[in-house]
């Protein structure tokens, strides 16, 4: 079987066919971010406003590119992200979704965003060994998940205040740095000293609870108060304590659940401290480490058509009258 | 003439989601829900009116879509819908203004003389196209947001005016105080006439909403930036 998936849940636009093999046939991703730079943040009528301007393109290009007609393709269903994220640009792809599932008389599924997220590991990697445990980091979400199988995840810990990537962007906006904050930083931090900072280590006690809002506040103070500090240095803190409260986290699933593999997924995934991290802490364990490419980590298409995929076996298609959920919860979906 | 034309109609830039077909020039529209979920009711509507008339969206030569001005986010729905269908089918899609199409439909109820269309534009607003109706509809000037108040003041000194739309009833407190108008009222531009409207209308590569206003964050960027 084959299944276009369509992204569309905040600035990129994205459209890809992947078969039941997770064989990835085509992934095409437009981003409207170069819009959103000068205000700091993704602005939800900008975002809007591109995903109308690039649906159909990204989408025709996407068939094409699979060896597809574009008005009559070999698919056998269309999935698309239908929530979590910003309403107006998850009803675009949706409403999008639903006018080609019409014309070409085609089921389609409404996929979470995040069990894509969870599912992007296995596109890149084949015959993954289960249980596996997945640290989930974006600009939006930041989770512990351990997953028994494609589909099957059980939340063991997330961020009880702001994401992983939104405190990257806080700090890298109180530096003075440009947007989105997580490359900025990670590219200073490559030359900075990480011990330069006593920054708290220890935000949410013994679960699995994720906080950055103290982290982003203390680096504020500090350099409040010594303001001849180098810019690297105080990156490289704040990048060391956040993947410091991470890892740590990632260390005591591992050390209280039996699992056969761990996995990086979500756009923070791209930071280079938690990568090898991540990649530190398997070979500790013994186990494989799956990290996935940069084009993985971030928002894709690909990803929502291999969810899409799973979703559609188990339960079948979506109603033609779905409405987006910018508020669905990972756990809600089962 | 050879080929016959069948074309759909989506209406998404009201609070009222509407659908149409036109059959050999035979046409009917159909509003499918009146409380805002254009995005839950519309893509059914589409298969009903299709299924009702015993055709299948591969029966359809073109796709017609109010580009607004109005609701945004209906807007988006609405011409995400059409495109997809239209791009999918690889047939002719259309976008007519909100505007035109309450013009268009004040011409063929007979209406003559000078006209304004008048759409919701919410914020204690309204977007607004001055048309002369004659043997057709002659737009004065380009669509333009503008306060009811506004509205009233430039239609003062004609000797009579008809003003048609859903922006009617939202502000027709201001709008009865003009002794010289005749107020029609609509939930929803007239899909028939929308159809016959994009029927006639060149097809376009690409169909874009009618805003008519900045984002949001834009326009108070471009506000501090000046000021600072
Ligand atoms: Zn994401």
């Amino acid at each position: 079987m084959k299944v276009l998936g369509i992204e569309t849940s905040c600035d990129e636009t994205a459209a890809s066919v992947v078969d039941d093999q997770l064989h990835v046939h085509s992934s095409v991703i437009e981003s409207s971010l170069d819009e959103h730079r000068a205000f700091g943040g993704v602005v939800p009528e900008l975002a809007g406003r591109a995903h109308v301007m690039m649906i159909s393109s990204v989408v025709e290009r996407a068939l094409v590119e699979a060896g597809l007609d574009p008005h009559n393709p070999a698919i056998d269903a269309i999935a698309v992200t239908s929530g979590p994220g910003l309403i107006g640009s998850l009803l675009v792809g949706l409403a999008a979704a639903k006018g080609y599932a019409l014309a070409w008389g085609k089921p389609f599924v409404g996929v979470h965003h995040l069990e894509g997220h969870l599912f992007a590991p296995l596109l890149e990697m084949p015959n993954l060994p289960w249980p596996m445990l997945t640290l989930l980091v974006s600009g939006g979400h930041s989770m512990l998940v351990l997953q028994s199988g494609p589909g099957s995840h059980e939340i063991l810990g997330e961020t009880i205040d702001d994401a992983a990537g939104e405190a990257y962007d806080k700090v890298a906006r109180w530096l003075g740095l440009g947007y989105p904050g997580g490359p900025e930083i990670d590219k200073l931090a490559q030359r900075g000293n990480a011990k330069t900072l006593q920054l708290p280590k220890s935000m949410t006690g013994e679960g699995y609870d994720l906080s950055f809002s103290g982290l982003k506040t203390a680096v504020v103070r500090a350099t409040e108060k010594q303001g001849d500090l180098a810019v690297e240095d105080v990156a490289a803190s704040f990048q060391g304590a956040v993947a410091e409260q991470l890892l740590r986290k990632v260390r005591q699933a591992l050390e209280k659940n039996e699992v056969k593999a761990l996995s990086l997924a979500g756009g923070v995934a791209a930071n280079s401290a938690l990568r090898q991290g991540i990649s530190k802490l398997a070979e500790e364990f013994g186990i494989p480490a799956l990290l996935p490419s940069m084009q993985m980590c971030t928002d894709n298409a690909a990803m929502i058509a291999a969810a899409g995929i799973y979703r559609f076996q188990h339960q079948g298609a979506s109603h033609m009258n779905l409405s987006a959920n910018p508020n669905w919860q990972l756990v809600d979906v089962s | 003439m050879g080929e016959t034309m069948t074309v759909l109609l989506i209406e998404t830039a009201t609070t009222t989601c509407g659908v149409g077909i036109m059959i050999d020039g035979v046409t009917e529209g159909v509003v499918v829900d009146r409380n805002r979920n254009h995005t839950e009711f519309l893509t059914g509507g589409i298969d009903e009116i299709l299924t009702k008339h015993g055709l299948t969206p591969r029966d359809l030569t073109r796709v017609v879509v109010d580009r607004g001005p109005g609701l945004y986010t209906g807007l988006r729905v609405g011409i995400a819908t059409a495109t997809g269908l239209a791009n999918g089918l690889g047939i002719d899609l259309v976008g007519v203004t909100s505007l035109q199409m309450l013009a268009r439909g004040a011409l063929e109820a007979g209406v003559r003389g000078d006209m304004v269309a008048l759409i919701d534009g919410r914020r204690g607003e309204v977007f607004a196209q001055h048309f002369i109706l004659g043997e057709t509809a002659v737009a004065l000037d380009e669509p333009i947001v503008a306060t009811p108040l506004e509205i009233v003041e430039r239609m003062t000194g004609l000797e009579s005016v008809s003003l048609w739309g859903d922006g009617v009833s939202r502000y027709r407190e201001h709008f009865q105080t003009l002794v010289n108008a005749t107020l029609v009222p609509l939930e929803i531009p007239p899909l028939e006439a929308g159809l016959r409207l994009g029927a006639e209308a060149p097809p376009e590569l690409v169909v874009t909403p009618l805003y008519l206003r900045d984002p949001d964050a834009v326009a108070n960027f471009t506000t501090r930036e000046q000021r600072s």
